[in-house]
């Protein structure tokens, strides 16, 4: 089963906040700026988390090909 | 908040070699270290010619277990195989900025035995087909820089290392920093994102690393001794000593009677107990006992300090310190310097060290690098070296009449 990493560059991100508008598997900290899943994200999930990247104005997101044997590692 | 100077700092550094045995990183004659800049003839007397031409150097620095003395102990050999893993243009650098203001050991092994470092750089750009290598400095500490100019103009070698001198800040010295800099021209940490095929690639490795790599290189022991630098009130002292020496006597020899703890690896560092300072200077031994020696610095406390109110100090320059890229950074470490402030004035309440500890969380691991994960590592090491302590913070205490003792820049108190 093909796995995603859903990932952010902290340094383009802004904290707008339209990622966790566009997927709610997105949270944001009290600062306002993304929290991602620390997991790999199966197919269903990945197509929500997808509709987060596309929806950054910064492009500070994106999906990466995902090792679902890797161990569960923080996000970013 | 400007940039931190490291020549604004009593530059007193000193070094003790307490066994002539070889192979020492730092120059001695007898016990005695000899303060001058080694030249090409007498390191050549010492440890003779570079071995050139080592294409089996990545099996040997495997076989040796050499690992980044930057503060990371990531194996050499890793870093390595990732670098060739990519297909543009490689530029090596030896990494001398050391900005953490606690350490000098990379400065003074600079200043003494340049020509280690620089055969450890050009033997690694040699393996692995660079076509660049790079001596990268900080940006005011011209002593260093006069050594290394000096000493590369004596050498002639395939790949001429070039002395690049970055700014004066404390993220000047991070490794994306660098690589970001050589590559685009900007100073700054940087996010790793997906490899493109054909992008520059940089290996950044600390020159304390690759002097050890000089040593693997010539089939010499590499892991014999470590270099530490020990803070005192008259300022910062490099130690050299065998990996087997307790952190206590390292210490003593820098003339610190009996130290309630000290901060282990500097700013963004852990605590260690007195009991913990039991522990020998082996960085992975350290390691194993859950503290961090960083790149080798050691800030003993005496026994009337306060661990919360250094850690106050601390936090507010590594907060200012921040290079303000990442909204977790900007915006976290300033929140936790604020908490831990009131911790040390006793006006914590349970609601403040309870969103406290939720910023730790919130700020770790979130960071383009590891600035903000050290300013989280050192307050959570506060909780494990002084519990004691702390938890009289936490019911009011305020510790009024102990005086900020670490060296923190810029009048953070």
């Amino acid at each position: 089963m093909t796995t995603w990493r859903l990932r952010v560059d902290p340094v383009a991100c802004d904290g707008i906040g339209q990622c966790a508008l566009a997927a709610p598997l997105v949270h944001l900290d009290r600062w306002g700026y993304p929290v991602l899943p620390g997991q790999e994200l199966p197919e269903r999930a990945a197509r929500a988390a997808a509709r987060a990247v596309a929806a950054c104005p910064r492009q500070a997101l994106w999906l990466e090909p995902g090792r679902p044997d890797a161990p569960a590692r923080r996000a970013p | 908040m400007s940039p931190v100077a490291a020549a604004q700092w009593p530059d007193t550094l000193r070094a003790s070699a307490t066994s002539p045995a070889a192979p020492w990183l730092l120059p001695a004659s007898g016990t005695r270290l000899v303060a001058a800049t080694e030249d090409l003839a007498s390191h050549r007397a010492q440890f003779g010619p570079r071995p050139v031409r080592a294409v089996d150097l990545l099996s040997r620095v495997e076989a040796a277990d050499a690992v980044g003395h930057g503060g990371a102990l990531v194996p050499v050999s890793a870093k390595w195989r990732r670098a060739l893993a990519g297909d543009g243009p490689l530029t090596v650098v030896a990494n001398g900025a050391e900005s953490e203001p606690l350490s000098a050991k990379d400065a003074v092994l600079l200043r003494r035995r340049p020509h280690l470092v620089l055969d450890g750089l050009v033997a690694t750009a040699e393996a692995l087909g660079a076509e660049d290598a790079v001596v990268w400095l900080h940006g005011s500490d011209e002593r260093t820089r006069a050594a290394v100019v000096l000493a590369v103009a004596e050498r002639r070698e395939p790949v001429m290392p070039r002395v690049v001198v970055g700014p004066a800040h404390y993220l000047a010295g991070e490794s994306s920093a660098i690589a970001h800099a050589l590559e685009d021209g900007v100073p700054l940490p940087r996010a790793r994102r997906t490899p493109v095929p054909g992008r520059p690639r940089t290996l950044v490795h600390n020159v304390e690393t690759l002097a050890r790599v000089a040593l693997v290189a010539r089939g010499l022991p590499s892991r014999a001794t470590t270099l530490l630098t020990v803070a005192t009130p008259a300022g910062r002292e490099v130690h050299e000593v065998p990996r087997a020496t307790p952190l206590l006597a390292v210490a003593a020899q820098a003339g610190w009677g009996a130290p309630m703890g000290a901060l282990l690896g500097g700013f963004g560092g852990t605590w260690a107990s007195r009991a913990d300072l039991a522990l020998p200077a082996d960085p992975f031994t350290v390691r194993a006992a859950g503290l961090d020696l960083g790149a080798g610095v050691v800030a003993p406390l005496p026994a009337d300090a306060c661990p919360v109110a250094e850690t106050a100090a601390v936090l507010s320059y590594l907060a200012a310190m921040s290079a303000r890229q990442c909204g977790p950074c900007l915006f976290g470490l300033p929140a936790i310097a604020d908490a831990v402030r009131r911790l040390a004035d006793g006006v914590a309440g349970g609601s403040i060290r309870r969103r406290l500890a939720g910023d730790l969380a919130a700020v770790e691991g979130r960071g383009a690098c590891h600035h903000p994960d050290g300013a989280v590592r050192l307050v959570r090491s506060l909780h494990r070296a002084f519990p004691a302590h702390l938890a009289e913070h936490a019911r009011g205490r305020r510790c009024a009449d102990a005086p900020v003792v670490l060296p923190v820049p810029g009048g953070h108190r």
